[in-house]
């Protein structure tokens, strides 16, 4: 078995070398044939590093890269897996890549169908689960089936403190079936006065009676209570008590944590990314991490992939933010809806398998809200394998049509979109997941921006 | 001329975007100069079957379906069999279409009884249903219409109903007799949820124009310009036939 072992470490390192050269990334396939060869491969891998696996719907990818943060100012060794390569085959590649290194810790971003075999491999100290939202369901099947899931994935591991949102009702109810020691992050008060009407969960997941809120933050996010059997929000052992600014690039916030509070700026805007930021820190936390460290670390923060990304394309400032689910995209248009700038809009849209081959969420997501800033939007361009499908979605929206263009082709997208009569404009570009890697491979070659996977 | 919809649970049967029906429905009727006023009706709410001039019933998880069973029981039930009967034009949805069926037998062979407004059952499978599919309706319009299933339930047409279309690609009712959804009076249900009316925008207005021929004895005679959903419908055609 050694002989199988180090022929796949070997094949797998060979490769990963081939597709970097290539210019492909490179982030699954060689730890797909390493499996191959050596089924034991991760797990042997695994075995001495500790790892921190975060999962759930939203904001997987941004606090994975918060918690990265925290560790690499706490002076801790640990490498990640990038690019959102989070299934076990690219989970298995970032091992491979980094086992020489010998760190004490990984971070690893975990796709929520995929955590439950994950998990099995893998020495996992602690688990966070950002939240629920309805996303892919054509992959996952219900938002019940993929809460089934997270908890076999805990169950896999006893040993590890798990951290969950107190705010979302369907992963806080993780709580009552686990035996592990549990931290609870949420955020205290209303997040913002918006006729919320999506709610991925308006009904209690113990005893199907409807939720009252005290207030609510985003989605189904909030403090709810049932008045029928009496699940509630649970207070948070890490929270946001105050909210001073929501800017164009940042957020400041009170935080309150082991009974002391910190005033801290999330180096990242929107109000979802603050949810991201305190769920970093009750992983810090659970990690007994210095916490004004902590708080520097959310301040000097800066993306991840494809998470509000900035980069100038020719001279238009361009900011590319990942799409994926309405109540992610809800976010992402209430953002844009609070900036006074004069702007362009790009929506990109695949329907590959990791997008989830099913367009229909974008009828979910509240693109009736742009109406109220179009007096601000010079044009909204629309790409992607289903652009024909967005075009529509805007147009039902009540956008008018003399403002939509589709183009349905990268080159000339780029061509429209970083042109010399926007370079006063701020340009959003907000593509589905496989949207964003064609996307981006095309801006690498023509503006030599840096490789994604480095 | 205005028209009245009735939304049925919106809070609870809206999976795949079923709301984008509504949207369609409602501006299509505004591009018109025809009002349209949207009722949310869900739990608890009384159901008054001579409001409304279409109800839409979308499809849920079954975690939801669960909760409305319950509330359907009696006088729900009553009403929206009546309503029915009277010609209320219906848009059924996934589960909304089951829903009006006479019951759901799951795969383990545990019955929910349903309202039965339609002569149809349901029977489950472990095995889900899911991609986009192409199906004809020759008697109601010379069209192909295009969507996205995803279902696990097989349905089964009795004899008082009709298929709404004949499947050319994709599953259907059940995957076995080439039969996609159901019509019966002023019904029609699909398999096809999300946006199946705004990609196949004359079927909208084949629902909008029994409706309106119910109450003003009058039809549909502008037609709006439907590039964009014609483009969106046509690259279905084009990636499946
Ligand atoms: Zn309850």
């Amino acid at each position: 078995m050694k002989f199988r072992r180090s022929t796949a470490l070997i094949i797998a390192k060979i490769l990963v070398k081939i597709l970097r050269i290539t210019g492909r990334g490179g982030t699954s396939l060689p730890g797909k044939l390493a499996l191959l060869i050596y089924p034991a491969l991760l797990s042997d891998l695994a075995f001495n590093t500790e790892a921190i696996i975060v999962t759930g719907t939203n904001g997987k990818t941004t606090t994975s890269r918060m918690i990265s943060e925290i560790l690499k100012n706490a002076g801790l060794s640990f490498f990640e897996n990038k690019s959102g390569a989070n299934l076990i085959s690219g989970i298995t590649t970032s091992f491979i890549e980094n086992h020489h290194l010998n760190c004490q810790y990984a971070v690893i971003e975990c796709d929520e169908a995929a955590f439950k075999t994950v998990s099995k491999h893998l020495n996992a100290k602690y688990i966070l689960v950002t939240n629920l939202f309805r996303d892919q369901l054509d992959r996952y099947g219900e938002i019940t089936h993929t809460l089934n899931n997270i908890l076999e994935g805990i169950k896999n591991c006893k040993e590890a403190t798990v951290s969950l949102n107190a705010d979302c009702s369907l992963s806080s109810s993780l709580k009552d079936s686990i035996s592990n020691h549990v931290i609870f992050y949420g955020v205290d008060i209303p997040l913002e006065n918006t006729d919320e009407t999506l709610s991925d969960a308006p009904y209690c997941i113990k005893c199907k009676s409807r939720y009252h809120y005290s207030f609510r933050t985003y989605g189904h996010l909030g403090g709810f209570y049932c008045p029928s059997c009496g699940y509630k929000r649970t207070q948070p052992d890490v929270s946001v008590i105050d909210i001073l600014s929501v800017g164009k690039c940042d957020s400041k916030i009170v935080v309150s944590m082991n009974n002391t509070t910190y005033q801290a700026v999330v180096n990242l805007p929107g109000e979802y990314n603050i949810y991201n930021a305190l769920a970093a820190l009750s992983v810090g936390i659970a990690m007994s991490v210095n916490e004004q460290s902590m708080i520097d670390s959310l301040s000097t923060f800066t993306g991840g992939f494809g998470r509000m990304e900035n980069i100038i394309l020719n001279h238009v400032d361009t900011h590319i933010i990942l799409v994926k689910n309405p109540a992610g995209l809800n976010g992402v248009i209430r953002y844009l809806s609070n900036l006074n700038d004069e702007m362009i809009l790009t929506i990109v849209l695949n329907d590959k398998f990791a997008d989830g081959t099913d367009v229909s969420w974008i009828w979910d997501a509240d693109f009736e809200n742009l109406i109220r800033i179009m007096d601000r939007i010079k044009m909204i361009y629309v790409a992607g394998i289903r652009y024909d499908d967005m075009a529509l979605r805007l147009k039902y929206a009540g956008i008018d049509q003399s403002k939509i263009f589709k183009v349905n082709n990268y080159n000339q997208l780029i061509d429209e979109i970083s042109d010399d009569k926007y370079k006063n404009t701020a340009s959003y570009v907000l593509p589905t997941y496989t949207a964003m890697f064609d996307l981006r491979l095309k801006l690498t070659k023509k503006f030599k921006l840096k490789n994604f996977w480095k | 001329m205005e028209l009245n919809i009735c939304h049925l649970y919106p809070d609870l049967l809206n999976l795949y975007g079923d709301g984008g029906n509504i949207i369609a429905m409602k501006k299509r009727l505004e591009w018109r100069n025809i009002e349209c006023h949207i009722h949310n009706v869900t739990l608890h709410d009384s159901f008054e079957q001579d409001k409304y001039d279409i109800v839409f019933i979308g499809g849920g998880q079954d975690f939801e379906q669960e909760v409305i069973l319950k509330d359907l029981k009696g006088d729900k039930t009553k009403r929206l069999k009546e309503a029915v009967e009277s010609n209320v034009c219906f848009l059924g949805i996934c589960g909304g279409y089951q829903l009006l069926g006479n019951y759901y037998q799951t795969w383990d062979h545990h019955q929910f009884d349903f309202i039965g407004a339609l002569d149809l059952y349901t029977i489950g499978d472990k095995k889900r249903m899911i991609g986009d599919f192409v199906f004809s309706c020759p008697d109601i319009l010379n069209l192909d219409v295009v969507g996205f299933e995803n279902h696990s339930g097989k349905t089964f047409l009795g004899n008082s109903v009709r298929p709404l279309g004949t499947i050319k690609k994709g599953y259907g009712n059940n995957g076995q007799d080439q039969t996609e959804g159901a019509r019966y009076k002023n019904v029609f249900c699909s398999y096809s949820h999300g946006s199946l009316l705004p990609k196949n925008p004359k079927l909208c207005d084949v629902i909008l124009d029994t409706a309106l021929y119910r109450k003003y004895r009058v039809n549909i005679n502008e037609a709006l310009h439907d590039e964009y959903e014609n483009e969106a419908n046509q690259f279905i055609l084009n990636r499946l036939l």
